[in-house]
Formats: C-alpha cells, structure tokens, sequence
C-alpha cells in the first residue's frame, strides 16, 4: 500500500515538485527569519554575555538597558564591597566617546573601561596582543570589526578598502592620545559601534568631566551563595538595581522587544511565510489528492479501509513535509554559512530547528486533513461514474 | 527516478548542515579571565574601603618663606636630612648687595658717632676752660652761655648719631635675616620624597598645588582608609582589619589601627572640574603595618576590609 501511496505523489513529478518547493519555501522563511530576529535581538545583549565572569550587576535603579547608562558614585563600588555574599566587586564604565582618526573624520566608539588591577569584563578573545597590555600607557583595545572598518585609517586609493588599525597606532579619543595594544574580537552589539576597551582610571579620563562616571558594579558571588539572595541584598542595602546576568539580559531583550518594531517586523514576516506555505503546498497537495480520486476509489471498492487510505495520506503528507522541512532547514544554514563574515545578524539556536519543524508540520497537517476528508467522505462507486 | 532519490538525500544532507550550523554556531563565549585575582575579603561581614600608603605624621609639602629663582637644590629624591639641613637655596645676589650698601651705611653711621664724639670732646673742653674762669668779668657771660650750649647740642648730636648706628646694625640684621631665609631647611629628620624643583626655576611662596619638595617620615608608614559615611555606623575600632596589594591578591598585611580622624571630610574625585560638588563625605581611620611583609610605596593604592557588623536585614536599609 505503501508503495501504491508513493507511486501516486511522485507519479506526477511537477506536482510534487510543487508541493516540496512550497514546503521548502515555508520552511526556509520560517527559519530563516526568526534566525535573523534572534540574532538581531542577541545583539542587543551580547555586551553582557560577553562579560562571563561577575555573576550579578549592579546599577542604578533606573537603568532599562544595557546602553542606558545612569551613573553611580565612585562609593558605591566600596559599599557594595561591604556587603557579605560578595566575593569581590569591580567597576566598569561603558560611555560613548567620540574618536577623531587620522583623516580628521570622528567616529562614536562605545570605550569601556576596566578595573586597572584586575581588568575584569575584558573581550572573550584576544586576536593580537594581551588584556595585560592594557597597563602600558595609553593603551587601549579594539575590536576587530571597529579596526578593520570604522576606526581604520583611509584608503590611499579614493574609494579603496581602509586600512585596518594596528597594534601601535594611535587614536584621538576625546582629545587624548590613545595607542593600540591590542585586537579583540567581540559579539557584535545591536549599533554596531566599534568597542574600545581601557582601564578603568584612563576612561574617567577620555571621558568628558563629570561628576558620576561609574557605570557598572560587576559583582562575583561567594562560592555557595544564592545569587537570588544575594541581588536581593544587595538591592537593599545599597538601594540600587542589582540583576544577575540572566536577569540583565532579559530585562536588555524585554527592552528591545517592547519599544522597538522589530518583533512585529519580523513576527509578520513569518506568518506570512507560514500562509503562502500553507496556501501553496496544502492547494497542491489537495489538487494531487483529487487527480488521484479515482484510484482512492477503486482501493476503497476493492475493500480498502478508511484507515488504509488514512495513512496512505499520511505518508504521502509526512514525506513531503520532512523533505520540504529538511531542505528549507538546509538551506536556511547555508544562507547563514555564506554570511558568517558579514555584518548580519544570525543565529540559529536547536530551538528554532523545533519551531519551524512545528510550523512544517501545521501546514502538512492541514493540507493532509483535507485531503483526508475527502477520501474518507469519497463514494467507492464514483469510480464508475463518468 | 533521479528525483525520487535526490530529494530525500538533499533534505538530509540539508538536516544535517542544519543541525551541524546549530551545533557549531552556538559554543558558549570564552570567558576573559581575571589579569590578577581580585583580593576577596576574610572576614564574613565586612567594610570595603579604599587605603592610600603615606608615611607617619603624613607627607610634608614643602613650601618657601620667600619667593625666587632657585640658585641650588642641595637635596635628591631618597636622601635622609636631619632637622635644620638645608634642603635649597633661593637666588641671593640682590640681597648680598644689599648687605654690602647695609654695611656701608653702618661705617658711616659709626663714622658720624665718632665725629659727633670728637665734637662733643672740642666744645667739653672749651666750657671746661670757660668753666675754670674764676673771674666772672674776664668772660662775657653771652660767651659763656654759648660753650655751655653747643655742649648741650654737641651730646644730643652723638646721641643721634648712636641712634642712628644702632638702626644700621637693626638694618644690617634685617638683610643677613633675609639672607638666612633663602636658605630652605628641613623641619623635621625625615627623608625626600619628591623633588619637584630644579636650579633656575621659580619657587613660589604660599600654598601650592604642587609642592616644591615632599618629605616624610619613612621609619613607620600608614594606611589611610576612606569609609563612606554610610557605613561609618558599623565602623568599629577594635575590629581586625586587612589590606591587600593592588595587582596582586598574595600581598597582604594585618592592620593595627593607629587612630581615626574625629572630623568626617568630603571624599576627593579628582574630576577637575572646577564647580565640582561634593555630596559624600568619608570617616578616615588610619592603620599601621609591618614594612617588611609588603613590597609597598608611599602612595600606593590599597583594598582594606574591616571586620564589621552586617547590616541588620532588610529593614536597615537607608533607601
């Protein structure tokens, strides 16, 4: 019967062609597009997943973001040392400064700035030089993205590729001397601005004056204590916003997600993907099961039952779902693939594997159901007929 | 044929670059580590505070009494000087002449006594001959009343002239007191810090932002701890209280309180802005330490836990 099932979806190829390619198409936009989403979205965290070490972070009440900076008071750092559950405390300052480059263009750079002894919340991975260099004077790193595109130097050709930065170069950042120690690679950020990182004491400096330049606690827990606990106290005590690294994520994403148009966007983006799928492979499924009618017929008079017939659907809906399914999968990896080195935005986590596998399987359903309904509700003795 | 096969290969081949893209796409970020592991405190509650190293009795900024080029800086950086050494000489030339034009007026001024005596000895003798006239009439008596008069001046002249003598000497001591004061001295036994003048500059007197020479007290140094007045409350004396070197956490020191300043100061961020507003203040406890065990200099940064009362639940909280 299997076979009989088969022989019927492949015996006309450009239908089932058709019904693949629909499927296909599905699958593709329903991957791809919430991968270009996540991946977007994951930007406007990847600051803090790149900082792996503290455990909580603590700022100002008010902050909504990771980039709405509220600043603290130097004191805080010390009183959020004081607290008992706390391993040790570090600050950071994150800002935007202007950098002037050697061709007199200015460019905004998102500088950080690190505890000078420590140098906790440096870049996840070293490209050229070391985090250590940061102690020479002057000494600042960047980002790869920034050295290679916005901080580099121009082209000697008009229109040609810049030059990169390289280690040893100088920068103007706010009109401070800064040399090049070092080439990092990060997460790219959701504004893309290149990242400076410098100790702690020679950002205050690059930094306009100001009273408050403390942007962030980064806090590591003692080992054994509850971090829940913990933020809970440290909110307490201090009065200030205290969230762990999940929590600051999520509040970052639950941001982005409420005052940007992106989850709308892209949300309408994959519905329609999953309707032109659905309308598509379903009408085409539907026109193969009706062209097939008669030979429905001649199984169910030859005592074929509705169960048979049933699954003979099934098959034939399963197949076309799970090719279509692995195709559009496939190829929305390989559209990822091919961009890995550009600048856009992509990721693709094995949850985004279930949900397009959920959304393939909606459309088969649907187009089997009909189909279904019709075979079921067919008169053996139409076969006869005409 | 060719179609029944393909498809269902390139699904899987595409499944499986799906699967392998989930996989290799989404490896945990390496985690940066600490350069040097950060100190972490010893204690289970505790006050966090930042301690700068300075010598007993605090550094001493040197200043001038007077204003002027330098002419010799007698002091280097690490030399040890004793009470009353002099540390550098001011430009003197201008009040070496005016000791020489001070020693001439007080020749003269003597000069002028001593003819002012020799007057007074030539109009003593002529009274005195006048005097000795027994006979009235051989001497008018407006001849008389004249010797006994310029006597009378003559005295009051070498007077005069003794005055004025001794305001030559008061003058002359007023330039070699002058003198005395381009020569800057040590106050104290104590070694040099910093040295931040050299020969031919201009050492200004009165306070300065950058002090002319720094000086210190090295036998015993001193930490000294800013506590934010939000926990001077669980500030307690007694309390055990360690210090950790900056960059590197195996440096470390047991403190031993040597007193607190009573008098809570605005806590120093050195933003430069000139309208800079202060709106916390610090408790400062000084602590002292053993030399030997820390590699450390004067001005170095240092973490400082002390031991402390926790804060008493929720229900303490100041906000």
């Amino acid at each position: 019967m299997n076979h009989i099932a088969l022989k019927m979806l492949m015996g006309d190829r450009g239908k089932y062609l058709g019904i693949v390619m629909g499927l296909t198409f599905a699958s593709l936009i329903m991957t791809q597009q919430p991968a270009i989403f996540l991946g977007l979205m994951s930007r406007s965290y990847s600051f803090i997943s790149d900082v792996g070490l503290p455990d909580i972070w603590v700022m100002d009440a008010k902050v909504q973001f990771v980039d709405d900076i509220k600043p603290l008071q130097d004191t805080e750092l010390y009183r959020v040392r004081g607290i008992s559950g706390v391993d040790w405390a570090m600050p950071m300052y994150k800002g935007l400064l202007k950098a002037r480059l050697v061709d007199g263009t200015f460019q905004t750079c998102n500088v950080v700035g690190l505890d000078d002894a420590t140098l906790i919340g440096g870049p996840p991975v070293m490209m050229e030089g070391k985090l250590e260099d940061l102690r020479r004077s002057d000494g600042i790193i960047v980002d790869v993205d920034g050295a290679r595109d916005k901080l580099g130097k121009p082209s000697p050709t008009p229109g040609g590729k810049r030059i990169s930065l390289k280690v040893g170069d100088s920068v103007e950042l706010n009109d401070h001397r800064a040399i090049v120690v070092g080439i990092a690679k990060v997460t790219r950020t959701f504004q893309s601005q290149s990242v400076v990182y410098t100790t702690y004491s020679r950002a205050k400096s690059y930094a306009p004056k100001e009273r408050k330049l403390l942007s962030f606690v980064l806090v590591k827990a003692k080992p054994g204590q509850d971090l829940a606990e913990l933020t809970r106290r440290i909110r307490a005590t201090t009065g200030l916003a205290a969230y762990t690294r999940g929590e600051f994520i999520s509040l970052t994403y639950e941001y982005f997600m409420h005052n940007t148009g992106i989850p709308i966007n892209f949300g309408i983006s994959v519905l329609l993907g999953f309707i032109v799928g659905a309308a598509i492979a379903g009408q085409t499924f539907y026109n193969c099961t009706l062209e097939n009618l008669r030979q429905f017929g001649v199984l169910k008079a030859m005592g074929a039952s509705n169960w048979v017939l049933l699954r003979m659907i099934l098959l034939q809906a399963v197949l076309v779902g799970t090719i279509g399914y692995g195709l559009g999968v496939g190829l929305t990896a390989l559209f990822g693939y091919s961009m890995r080195h550009s600048i856009l935005a992509f990721k693709f986590p094995w949850q985004l594997l279930l949900f397009s596998g959920a959304g393939v399987s909606l459309i088969c359903v649907f187009a089997a159901l009909i189909s279904i309904l019709k075979v079921i509700r067919l008169e053996p003795a139409i076969v006869f007929k005409g | 044929m060719q179609v029944k096969y393909t498809l269902p290969i390139l699904a899987v081949t595409g499944f499986l670059f799906a699967s392998y893209t989930v996989v290799s796409s989404n490896k945990p970020i390496p985690v940066a580590p600490a350069i040097a592991p950060p100190a972490s405190a010893p204690f289970k509650s505790f006050i966090a505070g930042a301690g700068i190293v300075e010598p007993k009795g605090r550094n001493i900024a040197i200043g001038t009494p007077l204003s002027g080029i330098v002419k010799t800086v007698a002091v280097k950086v690490g030399d040890k000087v004793n009470a009353g050494m002099p540390l550098f000489y001011l430009d003197d030339r201008d009040t070496h002449a005016e000791l020489t034009v001070k020693l001439a007026d007080l020749a003269k001024a003597k000069a002028s006594a001593n003819e002012a005596l020799a007057s007074l000895k030539d109009t003593q003798s002529l009274s005195d001959l006048a005097e000795a006239v027994t006979d009235r009439r051989a001497i008018s008596s407006e001849e008389l009343l004249r010797r006994r008069n310029a006597l009378l001046i003559n005295a009051a002249k070498l007077d005069s002239a003794k005055a004025l003598v001794q305001q030559a000497e008061a003058a002359l001591a007023n330039t070699q007191t002058t003198l005395a004061r381009l020569i800057v001295q040590a106050p104290i036994d104590c070694e040099v810090l910093q040295v931040n003048i050299r020969p031919g500059e201009f050492a200004q007197a009165g306070a300065l932002n950058t002090p002319l020479l720094v000086l210190g007290n090295m036998d015993q140094l001193h930490v000294r701890v800013d506590i934010d007045e939000n926990d001077a409350w669980r500030f307690d004396k007694n309390s055990k209280a360690v210090a950790f070197l900056r960059g590197n956490q195996h440096f470390k020191t047991d403190l031993i309180l040597a007193y607190v300043e009573p008098y809570v100061i605005p806590k120093k961020s050195l933003t430069g802005d000139s309208t800079e507003q202060v709106d916390t203040r610090v408790l400062q406890a000084l602590y002292s330490f053993d030399r030997k065990q820390l590699p450390v200099y004067v001005g170095q940064q240092m973490d400082v836990f002390i031991e402390a009362k926790d804060y008493p639940g929720n229900n303490g909280s100041p906000l």
